[in-house]
């Protein structure tokens, strides 16, 4: 029990002192995270809201791909982006194996489908006349959705929320595709396992207790973001 | 305005449209009226180019709106009012600001105007979603109207709306429509609200168009037992004509022989209509000059918005209106012996 309250201590010293080291693994964590959400949102709420609006033809096929994205283990996914981004993979070109960018790619692959998935649920819970009618005022089809989406503005930011949740947190997809490298890759999940491993456990509780408020704080603006939102409705 | 020809339409469920041709022209108020699921809303939502149809050809306003190209251009010459008004999570003025900011247009005062014209200039600064229904028909209408539309198409817009709230907006939208020369489609099952606005009335069943014309004469003169059956005619009797002199037909009905104004021939099996408002009933013989009369005895009497119906067994039966003063004036009740008559020229033969 001793020791982990010594970890503990150790740990809370680490962050107030101002240690360069874990400020830069939290400063490369929150780039990564960050970088790939907005990617995922970029892509996964248009994505998703135009496969609720639209009909065509094999949709429950397209939203049941969907759903199994949501659940991808991410160490599947680090081993995928390894291999795209391999030597001898289709991506290698792009020399982002081991780098940021292509733990961004890896964070991307986890993230988008958990946004599209819930943006496309949100849109489906929006009665489809309201779109229609939107078209029928003279909006093109991407004025009618952004109106839709302004309509859903609660879920769609509970989807950036749990988008960032499941890439903040995850070391599968980082740790095969990043490397964990000493100020070029090591972020803070990979750097808690490495510390464990190490037996370092007064680092490991330090990172651990840094992500976890970090994860605590980036969720705690975006909630406040939401409810004030849900107040002022 | 409009001209549609050979719509053969099928949506997934299996229910088809089919329309041979439709013309609606500028300025005319065009009600089409049917039962729930007769292919009203499609029709509506095929002419505001929501719906994937590909009838043989469709003009709206000169312009071929088939071409893919000429869809959001269109769309933006017309409105559409859904009968459940969907405005967006803000103020009044944003919800009927909204078709200008579609348009990269600035507000040069039509949303203040429009505000006025519906009478809800006060409710400016008010979420659009916090109104009563009555409010949120005004928005709608406002907001449909800023851009001044030259097809105005309309679901059921006053479904919801009660009698009062009704009768004030749609005399608003006679007026500026009328105002305007705006072209308007109207889809309803009210045919009290088709009466009040239609120029031009269609009437639809089953996916069909079964006819189409002046409201009266659709009224007065329904064109198949389908059609009768939904404008209200309540007295429908199989017969056959026996004689015909000048424009008059004798009818034979069971034992019984009426008159009517008809085309038909001698020999023509025909459904004979009576509309209930053109029987006459009183306690004693009158000297008028209707050709028909009947003695019956009343069977039933049923209460029918502010009227009553008479059902009277005159060898066949005969329904009436009768309003509630005259009825207490002359205290009938069932089993009374009362005379019902009808002129010759209001009731209608349909062929068979």
């Amino acid at each position: 029990m001793e020791f982990i309250i010594d970890g503990f201590l150790k740990g809370l010293s680490l962050i107030f002192n101002g240690d360069a080291e874990v400020y830069s693994i939290v400063k490369l964590s929150l780039s990564v995270s960050v970088l790939a959400t907005a990617v995922s949102v970029g892509v996964g709420v248009p994505l998703g809201s135009l496969i609720a609006i639209k009909k065509f033809p094999a949709k429950k096929i397209v939203i049941s791909l969907v759903n199994t994205g949501m659940g991808l283990p991410p160490v599947v996914v680090g081993l995928m982006a390894m291999l795209l981004l391999s030597r001898n993979g289709p991506l290698s070109f792009l020399g982002w194996l081991y780098t940021p960018a292509g733990m961004v790619l890896a964070q991307v692959i986890i993230a988008t489908p958990v946004v599209t998935g819930l943006s496309l649920s949100a849109m489906q819970s929006l009665d489809r006349r309201f779109y229609l009618q939107m078209l029928t005022l003279g909006a093109g089809q991407w004025q009618a959705l952004w109106v839709c989406l302004k309509e859903l503005k609660l879920s769609i930011l509970a989807a950036v929320i749990a988008g960032f949740g499941s890439i903040i947190s995850e070391v599968g997809a980082v740790m095969i595709v990043g490397g964990n490298i000493r100020h070029q890759t090591r972020v803070l999940t990979t750097a808690t396992v490495m510390e464990t491993q190490m037996g370092n456990f007064d680092n490991a509780i330090a990172l651990g207790l840094i992500l976890v408020g970090l994860t605590f704080l980036i969720n705690l603006a975006l909630t406040f973001i939401q409810q004030q939102k849900a107040r002022s409705e | 305005m409009i001209k549609l020809r050979n719509l053969d339409f099928r949506l997934p469920s299996g229910f088809a449209l089919n329309i041979d041709s439709l013309e609606i022209r500028e300025g005319e108020v065009f009600a089409v009226i049917g039962p729930n699921g007769a292919g009203k809303t499609t029709l509506l939502n095929i002419l505001a180019l929501l719906q994937e149809a590909k009838p043989g050809a469709l003009e709206i306003g000169g312009s071929d709106a088939l071409a893919p190209s000429s869809r959001t251009r269109l769309r933006r010459s017309m409105a559409y009012l859904f009968s459940r008004p969907y405005l967006v999570n803000d103020t009044v003025y944003s919800n009927v600001e909204l078709p200008l900011r579609f348009r990269g247009e600035r507000d040069s005062g039509q949303v203040a105007e429009m505000l006025e014209v519906f009478k809800i200039g006060y409710l400016r600064d008010r979420n659009a979603t916090q109104l009563s229904q009555g409010e949120r028909h005004r928005v709608s209408m406002a907001r449909a109207f800023v851009t001044r539309p030259r097809l105005v198409l309309l679901d059921e817009p006053f479904s919801s709306l009660d009698a009062r709230a009704k009768e004030a907006i749609i005399g608003d939208l006679r007026r500026i429509t009328r105002a305007a020369k705006t072209t308007v489609v109207l889809v309803t099952q009210d045919q009290e609200e088709a009466l009040a606005l239609a120029d031009v009335l269609a009437v639809i069943k089953g996916g069909r168009l079964l006819q189409q014309g002046k409201p009266q004469e659709i009224f007065a003169r329904p064109a198949s037992k389908e059609v009768a059956d939904f404008v209200g005619v309540e007295t429908l009797l199989d017969g056959e004509v026996k004689a015909k002199s000048d424009n008059l037909c004798s009818v034979s009905v069971g034992p019984a022989t009426l008159e009517v104004a008809s085309e038909c021939a001698v020999g023509d099996k025909v459904l004979l209509c009576v509309r209930p408002e053109a029987v006459s009933v009183s306690k004693a013989p009158e000297a008028n000059s209707m050709r028909n009369h009947f003695r019956g005895k009343i069977v039933s009497m049923e209460p029918w918005r502010l009227e009553y119906r008479l059902s009277v067994d005159c060898g066949f039966n005969l329904i009436a209106a009768v309003t509630k003063r005259s009825l207490d004036e002359m205290g009938l009740k069932p089993g009374d012996e009362v005379f019902a008559s009808f002129k010759a020229t209001a009731a209608h033969l349909i062929r068979r």
